[in-house]
């Protein structure tokens, strides 16, 4: 079975405008929206940025919100103004009430979360319990829930967190549920806000420019941070038909891989890049020379902008397509990048038009991008986005009119079986090891940390010396999973943090708030990222596939595993690293004591490592058959996804052996392949919010 | 002279934390970059930016500049004697 995912409804906010319509005007005439700071309360005024030109107070009015009594992010408001033009462009939501007429699943990408009121109150957080409602806003996962809940009930929700890629890996996320036949239609997208941690981790790693930015310049500087926020509607052909839904674009193709090169610079060779770019084409079946224009990532920064250069040139030859960076207009939206200029790119498609490369004036190394405004008719579009840890994607789209070279499938029902070859865990148990499982270490403290590992026989000296204890465990047990496994370099990548690296954000943020926005250390900053423990494993790895990194709560391993399992079904990919990592400090864990998380709970650390592949080698701890992620779902809905697995035994939890984190589902996997004995079982995770089920097979 | 290579090696040792590293396994005039001497990557370059800001009140705006002045611990201390403001 065959279908195109079309997009039928986008959404927009941006330093350039309040939805499509002044976001095209902004395009038209050349008008950029990097200014002088206005809305963040910080010293570096030196850097100019790309403000959404709404306070907070302002956007709540506009969506009937009231602040006293409802604590909000910048990005969460944000998400919301987006997400409703795409919603009542894609007529999903009820015009009067406003909310959702059928629950469908949301993905977002977003990297910040609610580090904007974090900052602003992490001192009360510690010392007071005057802003405790906002320790509760600070994750990622929480950012997704605030935007979707606006709306209703969506059906499932996951959130995407590969720093700058973040919004193009919902898009992709979003597409392989669609074409795995798991939904219809999916709304996808992300939002930032800008805040002090990262203008300052930026102005730390000396990558922003005094002046407004200039994408391929030869005097480029650097970058202007920016922010805002932007969702696609996706579905298939079908339902949009029935629905009557306007198709505005198809999204043809997408790529993901991994540069596996450097924290945070780009290779040389755009390698990364390359590959992303490449894959989109080939999903979609074109040749280089039908790409009508790439919107490149084009941050501005010394590095990027000759990388990408080289990159394109690599794969287009002598047949360079247009190309131009927005950025020069929006500033870098960071994690929404990739649906901003999505969204940039449907315009571009819809009224035939190049968008203008502002401030251009002398190539250098670099290509030469479009300088002069230019009436075009585009049929194919790729759109670059690149991020810290050399998480690449691009995505393809086509003109609703351009000819369909290759549909993509449907998945039927000869997919493939995935099995469970291995899994390393380092935690309150003896780490690296599963044969202490019939006689575990009582937990007795509220907080028990990891026993360590030793970890010089994975990690050489000069490289561990700048790694917290959550990058030496992603590493450490990576390394054991794929050794068991037998395979060297896994295809794909996917790891699952709920808090990311909590040590590192926790100096940096202290630092940030106690001694003031001056001499803050590069090293902690750029380790602070949620995806920083998955490309760290992907360049120990040389692991150049699919990298992804989710960040949802309570249900980010099962996002993880979700991505993984509809990708090795489909035969996309033959095997995948799937990880799951959470560290804890103790005033980390003082905090979300403190904001009603772990209430007579053992907190204890994770870090898993396992290998999934398609190839059962003979040693495989079990078949994952099937999985599901409910948001909210009525009583109904639970028990017919329940009734779906049969009469199966069901593991709740292995709390009592591996005490509580967010990413603990994966330790209760864990458990169960280990002590299943033959039998069917269901690993079942439920809280106030969220039902998961992942149904293992012996 | 002396007296701030000895201080500054102390210095590089902790903010780049260099854990099997002493003081006197690290020459004077060997390379801090790259592979021959220490080894240093571009992010501690940056760390040394910081450092020379926090500790003696250089404000280096390019890193680029970094290039010339991290050559060595002796080219590094000779720039900070004839820079310094605290």
């Amino acid at each position: 079975m065959y279908t195109d995912i079309l997009i039928t409804g986008a959404g927009i906010v941006s330093a350039i405008g309040i939805g499509k319509t002044e976001t095209l005007c902004s395009l038209r005439d050349g008008r950029s929206g990097i200014r002088p700071l206005r809305y963040l309360k910080t010293d570096h005024h030196e850097f100019p940025v790309g403000e959404v030109q709404l306070s907070n107070d302002e956007m709540c009015a506009l969506l009937g919100i009231n602040p006293a009594s409802q604590p909000t992010t910048r990005t969460a408001l944000m998400g919301m103004l987006a997400l409703k033009e795409a919603l009542e462009q894609a007529r999903l939501i009820d015009p009067k009430t406003q909310r959702l007429k059928d629950p469908i699943p949301l993905i977002s990408g977003t990297t910040v979360g609610g580090m904007d009121k974090s900052e602003l109150y992490y001192l009360d957080f510690l010392e007071n319990d005057s802003r405790n409602e906002y320790i509760r806003t600070h994750d990622c996962g929480a950012c997704t829930e605030m935007i979707a809940d606006h709306f209703g009930r969506f059906s499932m929700l996951s959130t995407l967190s590969t720093a700058c890629s973040s919004a193009a890996n919902a898009v992709i996320l979003g597409a392989e549920m669609i074409r795995a036949g798991r939904s219809q239609c999916v709304v996808v997208g992300g939002s930032e806000c800008i805040t002090k941690f990262h203008l300052n981790g930026f102005a730390s790693l000396m990558i922003l420019d005094k002046e407004p930015c200039r994408p391929f310049d030869q005097s480029r500087a650097g970058l202007n941070l920016g922010e805002g926020a932007a969702w696609l509607v996706l579905e298939t052909r079908e339902h949009a038909h029935r629905r009557n839904a306007t198709p505005l674009a198809r999204l043809a193709g997408y790529g993901n891989a991994c540069d596996a090169f450097h924290q945070t610079a780009t290779s040389p060779d755009g390698e990364g890049p390359y590959l992303a770019m490449k894959q989109a084409l080939e999903r979609a079946g074109i040749m280089p020379s039908q790409v009508d224009y790439i919107n490149a990532h084009g941050t501005a920064t010394n590095n990027n902008d000759i990388s990408e250069s080289t990159a394109i040139r690599r794969l287009f030859g002598n047949q360079l397509p247009p190309v131009s960076s927005t950025k020069a207009f929006t500033g870098h939206t960071t994690s929404a990048s990739g649906t901003i200029e999505a969204v940039i790119c449907l315009l571009a498609i819809q009224h035939c038009f190049l968008p203008v490369n502002l401030r251009f004036k002398a190539a250098g190394e670099c290509l030469t991008p479009i300088y002069q405004a230019t009436d075009k008719n585009l049929h194919y579009v790729l759109s670059n986005a690149f991020g810290f840890g050399g998480n690449d994607s691009a995505l393809l789209f086509a003109s609703p009119t351009a000819s369909a070279n290759s549909q993509f499938s449907i998945l039927n029902s000869r997919s493939k079986k995935v099995y469970l070859l291995s899994a390393s865990q380092i935690s309150a148990q003896e780490p690296l090891r599963e044969d202490w499982i019939d006689s575990p270490i009582p937990l007795t403290q509220p907080l028990t940390p990891s026993r360590e590992a030793d970890y010089k026989q994975f990690i050489p000296p000069l490289e561990a010396r700048r790694m917290g204890k959550i990058l030496k465990r992603a590493i450490a047990t990576a390394r054991t999973a794929t050794a068991q496994a037998g395979i060297d370099t896994p295809q794909a990548i996917i790891t699952a943090t709920g808090l990311g690296c909590v040590e590192n954000t926790e100096i940096f943020l202290d630092a940030l708030c106690r001694q003031g926005e001056d001499q803050l250390m590069p090293t902690r900053f750029m380790q602070s990222t949620h995806n920083t423990m998955s490309s760290i494993v992907a360049i120990n790895l040389h692991a150049h596939g699919y990298n992804a990194t989710y960040a949802h709560n309570t249900v980010s391993f099962q996002s993880a595993l979700l991505d993984a399992l509809l990708q090795l079904r489909r035969s996309t990919i033959g095997n995948a690293l799937v990880c799951a990592h959470d560290e804890m400090t103790p005033s980390y864990h003082a905090l979300l004591c403190k904001g009603g998380y772990l209430k007579d709970k053992h907190a204890t650390e994770c870090a898993v490592s396992m290998m999934l592949s398609t190839e059962n080698n003979g040693h495989a701890l079990c078949e994952i058959a099937d999985m599901r992620i409910l948001y909210r779902p009525t009583e109904a809905e639970r028990q017919q996804a329940l009734a779906e697995f049969g009469d199966v035994t069901y593991h709740t939890s292995a709390e009592n052996i591996f005490g509580t984190s967010y990413t603990a589902p994966a330790l209760d996997l864990y458990a169960a392949a280990h002590t299943m004995n033959n039998r069917p079982i269901v690993v079942q995770y439920s809280d106030d919010k969220y039902l998961t089920l992942i149904f293992l097979r012996p | 002279m002396e007296e701030l290579i000895q201080k500054l090696k102390k210095e590089i040792i902790e903010v780049l934390n260099l854990e099997d590293i002493k003081p006197e396994d690290i020459d004077t005039n060997a390379p801090l970059f790259g592979d021959e001497g220490l080894g240093l990557d571009s992010i501690d370059a940056l760390e040394l930016i910081v450092l020379m800001e926090k500790n003696y009140g250089i404000k280096l705006q390019d890193p680029n500049q970094g290039k010339e002045i991290f050559k060595s611990i002796s080219v590094m201390a000779d720039y900070i004697s004839k820079n310094r403001t605290k």
